[in-house]
């Protein structure tokens, strides 16, 4: 897994992930989100467009950046699941409390 | 993870050198080339190792070793210092200050990688002893310790008194369950909590993170459970107020995915409620598994988590099949990635999973890497006519034949019930 952290008009933050999340990879995902938070970057969109799966731990790793984000009043977004992750974020009805967008024009107007 | 090593020298060319020579071993080498920096790139990022030049201009090695060992990060990392052919009073310093070993210039390179190796060998384990000893703080000591391992067995002990050994026993009903555990506490977790007569509770879940505070959750959960199905009737209810009690309870990160119902002997009915977890499969007396799909929400993330309650009606001869994604996620072993595109041909009613054929290259290429919901629904409908207890191991086994280990990097855990024919 790879990932690169672009910074964008209004602050917002977006983690561009490529490949699978999952075991240890998670780690550097979790921490990158974290790094953002401590930054005073709260508005993150997570790009997943290049990630066909992700497991639980990259499923608690989303979770608590979702609640850590909206405790500060920001938000995580989520831009473009692949089928896979769209059925655990389906599964689990994570997908009924994460704003999901397709497009990344989408995903930035959700923090106008 | 390669060990990384911090090589401090003044001379550029020896830097270089010592470089060429370590990386080829396996280790991370940065450089520094004073003293100064190399303390800010040692506080920084810690290595695990530090090669450090003695004569080095404005601050020497024997400075450098004094100001790491005053700061938190660093205290701990070994040192070896590279002094002057001769220089005694130097090596005597150095081992004063703390250096944990020495070489010689001009060096021999073999010599050199022995020493680093023979010096990581030695504080390795001091490194995986450190955390435990900041937390532990004034009860580190040999007593505190074997206390403490006492206690992760005791964890351990507890957790599996809480698991019934074997299932209960029906007339027309074969209940077999299986769970297999990647390390000493579990995270998935199932019990049978007696209802009445005709009506037991069935619950099968996995609790998300690891370790003693994933084992917390899940008695509390379970404990939860326990209590709660006996004051109310519908499985969505108690999901919900188990919900409520651990969200209030529990840092974000830590959560669960469940399935609680009751299955109810006279009418042959299993009336469920599912939070976040795999959707059960439920295998017709025709031999097609389908999927149970009754959304709810994970378990103990969110305050206002909502939940429905299902129905499934099991003629004789039918199965129902709960998992947890242990099962499914089992990755593919050597064998089964070479002889690639194996495909699975039974077709799954509004399957879960992520492997339909011919839809495109992506899928292809995760229907290979993971054992996945259709190589299940496939293992379950070939075996239909096994026992539950049969069909338990018939999945095992396939999980073995397709990952080439009997070993899990997850937990596995699986409950098959069947109405008798």
């Amino acid at each position: 897994m790879n990932f690169e952290t672009t910074i964008e008009a209004g602050n917002i933050s977006t983690l561009h992930v490529e490949g699978k999340i999952l075991g240890n990879a998670t780690d550097a995902f979790r921490k990158e989100m974290e790094r953002q938070i401590q930054t005073g970057r709260d508005k993150l969109v997570v790009d997943l467009t290049s990630v066909p799966l992700i497991d639980s731990s990259a499923l608690g790793a989303i979770v608590t950046t979702l609640k850590c984000c909206q405790q500060s009043g920001g938000k995580l977004v989520l831009l473009n699941p692949q089928k896979a992750v769209q059925e655990v974020l389906e599964v689990t009805q994570l997908a009924t409390v994460i704003e999901i967008y397709d497009t990344e024009e989408a995903a930035r107007a959700a923090f106008m | 993870m390669a060990e990384t090593i911090l090589v401090v020298d003044d001379d550029l060319d020896i830097l270089e050198l010592l470089k060429m020579n370590l990386e080829p071993e396996g280790y991370n080498v940065r450089t520094a080339s004073d003293g100064e920096s190399a303390v800010q790139s040692a506080c920084a990022d810690p290595p695990d190792l530090i090669l450090l030049d003695v004569m080095m201009p404005h601050k020497n090695g024997f400075e450098v070793i004094e100001e790491l060992k005053d700061i938190e990060e660093t205290k701990n990392v070994p040192v070896i210092l590279v002094t002057a052919r001769g220089q005694t009073e130097d090596k005597i310093r150095g081992l004063d200050t703390g250096a944990d070993d020495y070489i010689t210039k001009p060096f021999d390179l073999r010599e050199v990688t022995a020493r680093v190796e023979a010096v990581l060998g030695r504080t390795r384990p001091i490194k995986y002893i450190n955390p435990l000893m900041r937390a532990m703080g004034e009860g580190f000591s040999e007593e505190g310790l074997e206390q403490l391992a006492g206690h992760l067995q005791a964890a351990a002990a507890i957790q599996k008194k809480l698991l019934p050994e074997q299932p209960p026993h029906f007339d027309e009903f074969d209940i077999a369950t299986l769970l297999q555990s990647s390390t000493s506490v579990s995270g998935d977790f199932y019990d049978f909590i007696p209802l009445s007569e005709t009506r037991v509770g069935i619950v099968l879940g996995d609790v998300k993170g690891s370790g003693i505070p994933a084992a917390l959750l899940m008695v509390m959960i379970r404990t939860a459970l326990r209590l709660l199905c006996h004051e109310e009737d519908a499985p969505a209810s108690i999901l919900k107020r188990v919900n409520d009690l651990v969200v209030r309870d529990t840092e974000a990160d830590l959560f669960a995915t469940m399935i609680y119902g009751i299955l109810d002997i006279s009418t042959a009915t299993f009336t469920y409620s599912n939070g976040g977890h795999c959707y059960p499969f439920y295998c017709r007396n025709t031999r097609t598994a389908e999927v149970l799909k009754t959304d709810g929400m994970l378990i103990g993330a969110f305050e206002e988590a909502k939940f429905t309650t299902g129905t499934c009606l099991l003629e004789p001869g039918e199965i129902l099949l709960f998992y947890t994604d242990g099962i499914t996620e089992t990755e593919a072993g050597d064998s089964q990635a070479s002889n690639g595109n194996q495909s699975v041909s039974t077709s799954l009613n509004g399957s879960t999973s992520f492997s339909e054929q011919n839809d495109g290259h992506q899928d292809a290429i995760l229907t290979d890497m993971f054992y996945g919901g259709d190589r299940l629904a496939a293992c379950l409908s070939k075996n239909a006519s096994l026992s539950a207890s049969g069909l338990c191991e018939a999945i095992v086994n396939d999980l073995a034949r397709f990952s080439g280990s009997t070993q899990t990097r997850d937990d596995r855990a699986l409950i098959v019930i069947k109405r008798d024919v």
